[in-house]
């Protein structure tokens, strides 16, 4: 039992002195493959926190949207339809809310201008809770906004607090920068502006008795299904969304681009794992009368194979090691500079976020069986092949 | 009696066109604390019969006894294991690894018998300090002499005490002054109480004192001299 272990002590140290005896071409095959794992593992582990970063900030969000479609296409809505809907029981309130998309033709950036009743939302009085700084504006006063750390950093650079924008006829509206949003919730807010329903209206020449859409809290989440069915029925042409539609849409959107992303990558690393099976299948001469003079000198196949294996394990795990780690720092402290316009989109205002990888054990699993696994197969079974020639090639000089 | 050879026949390539057979029907005893020469001129059939007393392979018809186990028709695992345990190989350009230092070179065939690696140190330092190499220990082996390649070479046949010594053609790169010094260190290993087998036709060797008997193969047969 001792010995045994003995044993596979000293061919682990035959393997490491043998590693370090390559050194410049195993130090080259680790720096490549600590790469390719680094690209694949940052985009599991960027898709993952997106996912959940997007999750927990439509954790505010209103249980069911209310949208109408014309032709295809979303339209205003009527805000009598909020009457319509009172018949349903269990809708707690329903608010009007409007939003569009403004584009800076200075800045060449789009941002998107969103105007609510905070006083008659069910948690408006604790929408402060999202700001990094300053107020939510107040309804009673006109001409008030906050705005996300993006817009805010244009408008510094303008040197204002004062937000100008034009209406369809081009007359100017000004708004007061009240406050800023959290970074933590960039990935919603980073190109938002938010102001009073009223003072969006006007920017948007919506009349009075319209909005963009319709937000319905309900009482009970266990219900939010059903009532959103009915509301489909009541209203015929609407698009009733609920909250948890939109998170899957989100998991949807980032899935299909990191999948996307995946393919090419994983294309990257199979080239990669097709490259070391083809040098570690042409073993050179030299490692061949090796592995003649170990088997000569007693050495097992298994002896042999085993040397390969921790080799293949040891450069292998430890571009694993590498990889995930330099992910999660590229993820979480660097807010996954390389990958983030891909996933995130291609706006001119791109979001800076501050996520924070978790540690999903399968994602983890299948980079580990799409890389570690594959090498070492590369590796092993080559040397298999040549650890089969007979011994006594040894015997005849060489 | 040490290693007993009944009938041994050799075929390589066997029902193909470039059949060539190596041994045919060799009958052979050699006896335990000898030391003999095969002598035979290149192609003769010498390093064939060294490796089946080696265990290195099978002969294709025929029968081996090597102290009284019979080896010629064991698996290549347990073939292993004998060779592991039993004989100490001395090539003919000593198949050194050029670029393990001289210690690890000579620790090889410990390495997959489960010592502890401080005993294989002690083992490998006795050894070195026995042939004068102890300057050498951490020397990348390609790096050192002929001659001291020589003696690494024994070393590594003798770390795990084998009681059967091969020599496949050892003479056969070095000059007159190492050859000497190579037949003198294989005469204390037969005072030692070891078996040695030399494949050579170089004088130096056949004409040595301390070999006992010398056998002339020619063609795969031995010749009787």
């Amino acid at each position: 039992m001792i010995g045994g272990l003995t044993k596979h002590t000293n061919i682990l140290d035959y393997s490491l002195a043998s590693l370090w005896r390559r050194r410049m071409k195993n130090i080259s095959v680790l720096v490549v493959f600590s790469g390719v794992i680094f690209l694949v593992a940052s985009f599991q582990m960027l898709t993952q926190a997106l996912t959940e970063t997007a999750a927990l900030a439509l954790r505010s969000a209103p249980e069911i949207t209310i949208q109408k479609i014309s032709a295809g296409r979303q339209v205003a809505v009527p805000v009598e339809y909020t009457e319509k809907l009172s018949v349903i029981f269990g809708i707690k309130d329903i608010v009007p809310r409007i939003w569009g998309y403004y584009f800076d033709e200075v800045q060449g950036a789009n941002y998107t201008v969103m105007g609510i009743d905070a006083r008659r939302m069910p948690l408006g009085d604790k929408l402060h809770l999202t700001l990094q700084e300053g107020t939510m504006p107040d309804s009673g006063t006109g001409g008030q906004a906050v705005v996300g750390r993006s817009v805010k950093k244009i408008l510094e650079q303008k040197g204002g607090r004062l937000l100008s924008l034009f209406r369809p006829d081009l007359s100017l509206a000004s708004f007061e920068v009240t406050g800023v949003f959290k970074p933590e919730i960039d990935i919603l807010t980073d190109d938002l502006v938010v102001m009073s329903i009223d003072d969006a209206r006007d920017l948007f020449s919506i009349p009075v008795n319209m909005a963009t859409d319709l937000c319905v809290y309900v009482a009970n989440q266990s219900e939010v299904t059903t009532i959103a069915k009915k509301i489909a029925a009541l209203l015929p042409g609407t698009r009733v969304l609920t909250r948890s539609q939109i998170s899957k849409t989100y998991q949807v959107v980032f899935g299909w681009r990191s999948g996307f992303a995946s393919v090419c990558l994983l294309a990257a690393l199979s080239a990669f794992v097709i490259l070391a099976w083809d040098k570690a299948s042409g073993l050179s001469p030299e490692e061949k009368r090796e592995i003649s003079i170990l088997k000569i000198l007693g050495w097992e196949t298994s002896d042999i194979l085993a040397v390969r294996f921790w080799e293949g394990f040891l450069v292998s795990g430890l571009a694993f090691v590498n990889g995930c780690t330099l992910a999660y720092i590229h993820v979480a402290f660097f807010e996954a500079t390389l990958f983030r316009p891909v996933l995130v989109g291609w706006s001119v205002i791109h979001p800076s976020l501050h996520l924070v990888p978790s540690f999903i054990v399968s994602n983890f699993i299948l980079i580990f069986c799409f890389s570690v696994l594959p090498y070492l197969a590369a590796t092993v079974i080559p040397a298999w092949r040549s650890a089969s020639v007979p011994a006594d090639s040894a015997l005849s000089g060489m | 009696m040490l290693i007993e050879l009944e009938e041994v026949t050799k075929i390589y390539n066997r029902n193909q066109i470039n059949e060539v057979v190596a041994l045919d029907t060799v009958n052979l005893q050699i006896d335990s604390n000898s030391m003999v020469c095969l002598r035979g001129a290149s192609g003769s059939g010498k390093s064939t019969l060294l490796s089946i007393i080696g265990c290195v392979f099978q002969p294709t018809s025929g029968r081996v006894t090597v102290a009284g186990k019979k080896l010629s028709r064991l698996p290549d695992r347990f073939m292993t294991l004998h060779r592991r345990r039993s004989i100490g190989f001395i090539f003919q350009t000593f198949n050194i690894l050029p670029n393990l230092t001289v210690r690890d070179n000579i620790i090889l065939p410990l390495i997959p018998l489960g010592i502890s690696p401080a005993r294989m140190r002690e083992r490998a330092w006795k050894l070195m300090d026995r042939f004068s190499i102890t300057h050498r220990e951490n020397f990348p082996a390609g790096q050192i002499s002929g001659g001291e390649l020589q003696r690494v070479a024994i070393a590594r046949a003798l770390i795990h005490n084998p009681p059967l010594v091969l020599a496949d053609e050892p003479t056969a790169h070095l000059d007159s002054r190492l050859s000497e010094e190579f037949m003198h260190l294989m005469a204390d290993l037969k005072s030692a109480g070891k078996t040695i087998i030399i494949t050579s036709h170089d004088p130096v060797v056949t004409e040595h004192q301390a070999i006992d008997r010398i056998i002339d193969i020619k063609d795969g047969r031995i010749h009787v001299s």
